[in-house]
């Protein structure tokens, strides 16, 4: 078994104007999804991020503060699963609830340093 | 399944639900929240009548946590405020909440909130027994011996004040943790002595009372920040003292004594566990009231019987006691004391200090005493004139019935 992260990124509800009722169905989702994974003992952690963003860049380390309006897209958390390979949790992955919206998962491996 | 052990499993468990959903809601929403958790209970207790679950409480935190988004609606119904979701992913963060450790977190916060000096003394126990420990306002009004619209308007109180004055829901840090500490452990104890000393009550209800308050405290010991040595003293204080509460009452619900009490009756593993908590609680230099009370309560387990009781020992605790907490009762009890050394002289000296009005319902103690007092120094007159005062003075018909046979006695040796 291996250690995947998924990163979740695209949009915030809020930035899209999602209405209340709209905002709760999708929660519903979420739930049901992160209890699915739990019930299944895959489930190894996770985060959610706050949206606001401290980027520094450059030679001179310039820094700048910008909010998830501010740009194209913005990591929104991840999950950490436990999982045989990137097709298993590709089909995890299904059950993210904010495809439609344009919003994206990526697959990331755990990195294991053992030779 | 038993209703009694639904009950019971979700007492132990309501609070720390309310507990974790207030961190997620806010207290603007604690009704909504109780509502919540009430209805959670109700259904579990239907379902539960035919199957109980594997893991009762792990099936409470996820029915808990699946009402989230109907508290999410309701609020919004009542146009209240609500937590803003900018994200689906948000919800990874209101699952941490439920982790265990996180509900401990909540219960503590919660605990530090019902104990808030802000609040009125009266209005935190009613509130921490409806909040934390899931009884209903019926039961506290029982276990209180108080009227059931008072305790209703305690709690309401208590919720408005937490409001009004913006009471951060939070475990105190820093310079101000000790005395809120020390808040805690008073309300704590005051919810022990209501179990344990009313008898006016079922032996059930004392019980719960003394449970919750033992158990609250354990949660201050579980925690790196709340467990000092005053809390461990308090621990091991209620373990001595609920270890003779099945001793203290007879099956026919009448008071005995420590003199009468059948010492064999007394829980050997919860002296034991007090022990234990004692040991911990002396690891440092400061000694809290709780420290004294407990030694006290241990000089008497120590003894075989109630005629080898270290009754001078006693009394030096009691002195380091009243030197720090100088209470008209603890006066009360070192003439007690003396009493039973049969140092009658002494015992007058602290008698003499007293205003028994100071101890305001419990004065028919001081009056009790007395006429023991006045009985050993073979002053039959003086003694019946004050156990008649401490007849007029009692309210509590178990103790009342003791004096009254005490009487008798005083009577009938007399003739």
């Amino acid at each position: 078994m291996k250690n995947f992260m998924m990163i979740f990124i695209g949009k915030e509800y809020t930035d899209l104007g999602l209405s209340q009722e709209e905002i709760q169905a999708r929660m519903e989702k979420w739930f049901a999804w992160g209890n699915k994974m739990e019930q299944a003992e895959i489930l190894r952690g996770g985060e959610a991020l706050t949206p606001q963003i401290r980027r520094i860049s450059g030679q001179n380390r310039t820094a700048t503060d910008l909010t998830s309006a501010d740009v194209k897209e913005i990591i929104g958390g991840f999950y950490l699963i436990e999982a045989k390979d990137f097709d298993t949790v590709q089909e995890i992955a299904q059950d993210f609830p904010d495809y439609d919206l344009g919003n994206t998962v990526e697959i990331r491996e755990i990195m294991v340093f053992d030779h | 399944m038993k209703t009694q052990i639904i009950d019971h499993l979700f007492r132990h468990h309501s609070g720390k639900m309310v507990s974790v959903l207030t961190r997620i809601f806010g207290f603007s929403n604690l009704e909504i929240i109780e509502d919540a958790v009430q209805d959670t209970f109700i259904k579990a207790s239907i379902k539960w009548r035919t199957q109980l679950p594997d893991n009762p409480e792990a099936w409470l935190t996820q029915a808990a946590k699946n009402r989230v988004l109907d508290i999410f609606r309701r609020i919004q119904t009542e146009k209240k405020h609500a937590p803003e979701i900018k994200n689906g992913i948000e919800t990874i963060a209101i699952n941490e909440l439920f982790l265990d450790s996180e509900i401990e977190d909540a219960q503590l916060r919660m605990i530090f909130t019902a104990c808030h000096p802000k609040l009125n003394p009266k209005d935190r126990i009613a509130f921490a027994l409806k909040t934390i420990s899931g009884f209903s306002t019926k039961e506290i009004a029982s276990a209180l011996l108080t009227k059931e619209t008072t305790i209703r308007k305690r709690i309401v109180r208590a919720r408005k004040t937490i409001h009004n004055l913006n009471i951060e829901f939070k475990i105190p840090q820093g310079n101000e943790l000790p005395l809120r500490i020390e808040n805690v452990l008073e309300v704590l104890y005051l919810i022990f002595n209501e179990g344990f000393h009313s008898n006016k009550k079922e032996i059930l209800v004392r019980k719960e009372l003394c449970g919750e308050a033992i158990r609250l405290c354990k949660s201050l010991l579980k925690n790196k920040h709340t467990n000092i040595s005053a809390s461990y003293a308090l621990f091991a204080l209620m373990c001595f003292h609920a270890a003779r509460l099945d001793a203290k009452i007879t099956t026919e619900n009448e008071v005995l004594d420590l003199k009468t009490q059948d010492r064999n009756l007394w829980s050997y593993p919860l002296i034991q566990l007090g022990n234990a908590m004692m040991n911990k609680a002396v690891e440092n230099n400061e000694f809290s009231s709780y420290h004294y009370e407990a030694a006290i309560i241990a000089e008497h387990i120590k003894a075989p019987n109630f005629e080898q009781t270290n009754w001078h020992k006693i009394l030096e605790w009691y002195q380091c006691l009243y030197k720090l907490q100088p209470l008209p009762s603890h006066l009360l009890s070192m003439a007690v004391v003396c009493l039973q050394s049969k140092n009658h002289l002494k015992a007058n000296y602290y008698f003499e200090q007293i205003n028994p009005n100071d101890l305001e319902q419990r004065s028919y103690l001081f009056y009790g005493a007395k006429a023991n007092y006045f009985l050993a120094i073979n002053n039959k007159t003086e003694a019946l004139n004050n156990i008649n005062i401490a007849l007029e003075k009692v309210t509590n018909s178990l103790e009342k019935k003791f004096l009254e046979k005490k009487k008798l006695e005083m009577i009938s040796s007399s003739l």
